[in-house]
């Protein structure tokens, strides 16, 4: 793989020059060096393979080879304070996020001034302390305003994390006025014009994407994801074939074509092609990743045995690779599909168990705090939905205690989401729809907030709100469960309130 | 972004941003200070006296500068309204109120930008921006004891 890209990797390093340039102590400072934000390591070979992991990982995409040039960073410099920074920031493995962190805070003394504030910057996204994230990262576009990678890292998490989408984009259009043919940055306004509700923005952005950078998989991949995003099943799959025509491992089109096969109903061959996936990437976490959507095509085609018997299995897997996020994503899967109640109920405290004790859990904080309050949300709705209202009020002081506490976006929309319910099931619709609609990207709570505004006569906001979630199509589980029911309660032209479930 | 590990998450926000035809996203305004003002938290109370001109000087006996957007702009229509709880027309009155220039001056900026060079500058001046733009020349502050993205963060806008 990495002998098959190097010849890429230059063409790639010198088209994009001019981004987050790594530079050891002993290399002579570069002309520019004031542009971009420094790099220090002891090892030369260090900061090359941070370099090249920024070019993998940020201007082509290559996710899982960036990831490997950061893990080579730190191996050949195990004191390299921002290359444990970048490798805790990117990985999705939660225990390799959570050691790598560690080490870039502990050796943060090696770092240059400004080095020191991305590492903060880095570390405070994952822990929910957002104001002195945004402070650090305002600090650093300030004075560091031609530092591409920089700018396209940071609109990135304004975008995707944060949903500030008009100060994400302001980033990146200011970026590509600096340099029109950065088009990592080109990539991510698109998406942000999507997000913020201007998708008519976002496929001319593609096309010029695509034209660029022709012999490069990523730009068919994100034209793909976008076309999927817009519902058109059959150009997200031709985008996304393209892309590998253009590399066959580019593995993210790989489980592209996996789940746009899934969400049109053809689970056969999703499955098919999630197995091809699951053999393309290295990645632990990645694979079980890849193998929990697997195991939720047997339920999106409502066989529930053949579904539980295959997520016990992957349960298995992600509980010898220590994956405890998985894990309880797994028993989510579970427990939202489980016809009896009791046992689903069972299902979410094993999972709550696992996160919570701190001695089990190789977890960061954040981490932990953002999948045990999903658990703890999907526990109030079944609890709910299953007259338990005790059990659900009990679920949700849990949350209320934890979201006096945690600022993350994910605690907060749970919280107010479980709160959202347990008003519903005591009949304060009014209440319960201000609370829903505090949590408005989670499925559940659309399912809730358009059952809430039936009752509460508002007939229209109801079928909006079914609209809205009838056409979501993405990959979560939540999904899986919420919207199928939604679009048939449309096709059967219904505003009632549906419940939940595959078929 | 096609690739990128928060791709579940944008694809979460994308697909709902596109199935509705209208989508208002709000922020939370954030209350900054000189970072030299030793001050870490106001209670909403207080900060509607400082608004009134009932409180003039801070602790430490410095005077205080009210810094704001453009009297019609977004964010201060509605730090007036959450405030000083009256509606925009009866609070933008309060600060215009030609008895109160030497108490607490008002002084309006054309951005957060300026809004932060102005309080970044003055010891005793305090901004409302938008959290987004905050940056380490000034310091937040605590209204109610909660900081934004807090829970029950009194100033979150819609």
């Amino acid at each position: 793989m990495k002998t098959r890209n190097f010849f890429p990797w230059m063409v790639i390093a010198i088209l994009f020059a001019g981004g987050t340039a790594a530079r050891s102590q002993e290399a002579a400072p570069a002309a520019d060096a004031t542009r971009t934000v420094p790099v220090t390591t002891q090892s030369t070979v260090a900061a090359k393979a941070y370099e090249m992991g920024l070019v993998q990982r940020e201007d082509r995409l290559f996710v899982d080879e960036g990831l490997e040039f950061f893990r080579q960073a730190v191996k050949a410099d195990p004191q390299f304070a921002l290359g444990h920074a970048a490798l805790g920031y990117f990985t999705a493995d939660p225990k390799e996020a959570k050691e790598e962190s560690a080490l870039a805070v502990k050796y943060i003394a090696n770092a240059a001034p400004d080095e020191q504030l991305l590492i903060h910057w880095m570390n405070d996204t994952k822990n929910g302390e957002t104001v002195e994230a945004i402070s650090a990262m305002n600090d650093l576009l300030a004075k560091y305003p031609t530092d591409k990678r920089l700018a396209n890292m940071a609109a990135e998490w304004l975008c995707a994390n944060q949903g500030a989408f008009e100060h994400g984009e302001a980033v990146l259009v200011r970026l590509l006025k600096y340099d029109p043919q950065y088009y990592p940055a080109t990539n991510n306004l698109a998406y942000c014009y999507a997000l913020s509700g201007q998708a008519q923005l976002a496929p001319p952005l593609m096309d010029q994407y695509v034209a660029a950078l022709p012999n490069e998989p990523n730009p068919q991949d994100s034209y793909g994801e976008i076309m999927r995003m817009l519902g058109d099943y059959p150009a997200a799959l031709e985008h996304y074939n393209n892309a590998l025509k253009i590399n066959p491992k580019f593995n993210a089109s790989q489980v592209g074509v996996a789940s746009t096969y899934a969400l049109m109903g053809d689970e056969t061959k999703a499955r098919a092609q999630y197995l091809v996936a699951i053999k393309g990437t290295k990645e632990r976490s990645t694979q079980v990743n890849y193998r929990i959507l697997w195991a939720m095509t047997y339920y999106r085609e409502n066989k529930p045995r053949l579904a539980r018997e295959a997520f016990e299995k992957v349960d298995t897997e992600a509980h010898a690779a220590g994956l405890t996020v998985q894990e309880a994503e797994i028993h989510r899967a579970m427990a939202l599909f489980n016809p009896d109640a009791a046992s689903a109920l069972k299902d979410l405290d094993d999972a709550r168990e696992d996160l919570s004790d701190t001695r089990k859990s190789n977890l960061l904080p954040g981490d932990r705090d953002n999948e045990l309050a999903l658990i703890l949300q999907a526990r109030a709705f079944i609890a709910v939905n299953a007259g338990k209202i005790d059990a659900a009020q009990a679920t949700l002081k849990l949350l209320e205690n934890m979201a006096q506490t945690n600022r993350s976006t994910p605690v907060q929309e749970a919280y107010h989401s479980a709160n959202g319910a347990v008003l519903f099931a005591q009949g304060d619709y009014a209440g319960a729809i201000a609370e829903l609609q505090e949590d408005p990207y989670n499925p559940l709570s659309l399912q809730l907030l358009s059952a809430a505004q039936t009752k509460a006569g508002h007939a229209a906001d109801a079928r909006k709100t079914l609209e809205t979630l009838a056409a979501i199509s993405d990959e979560r589980v939540e999904t899986a469960f919420a919207a199928p029911p939604a679009r048939l309660a449309l096709k059967h032209d219904a505003t009632r309130p549906v419940q939940g479930g595959a078929n | 972004m096609g690739t990128s590990a928060m791709r579940n998450r944008l694809l979460i926000i994308c697909v709902l941003v596109l199935s509705v035809a209208s989508v208002a996203f709000g922020t939370d305004y954030a209350i900054v200070v000189n970072p030299a003002n030793p001050l870490r938290a106001l209670s909403l109370v207080e900060l509607g006296k400082i608004f009134k001109a009932k409180t003039t000087i801070w602790p430490d006996g410095k005077g205080i500068t009210l810094v704001l957007r453009e009297p019609n702009s977004p964010a201060t229509k509605f730090i007036l309204e959450k405030v000083l709880g009256g509606t925009f027309d009866e609070e933008k009155a309060v600060l215009s109120d030609p008895g109160r220039k030497n108490a607490v001056p008002v002084v309006f900026a054309e951005s957060d930008e300026e809004v932060m060079r102005i309080v970044g500058g003055n010891a005793g001046a305090v901004g409302v921006i938008d959290v987004y733009n905050i940056t380490g020349g000034v310091k937040v502050i605590k209204i109610d004891d909660k900081q934004p993205f807090d829970p029950g963060y009194v100033l979150k806008g819609r």
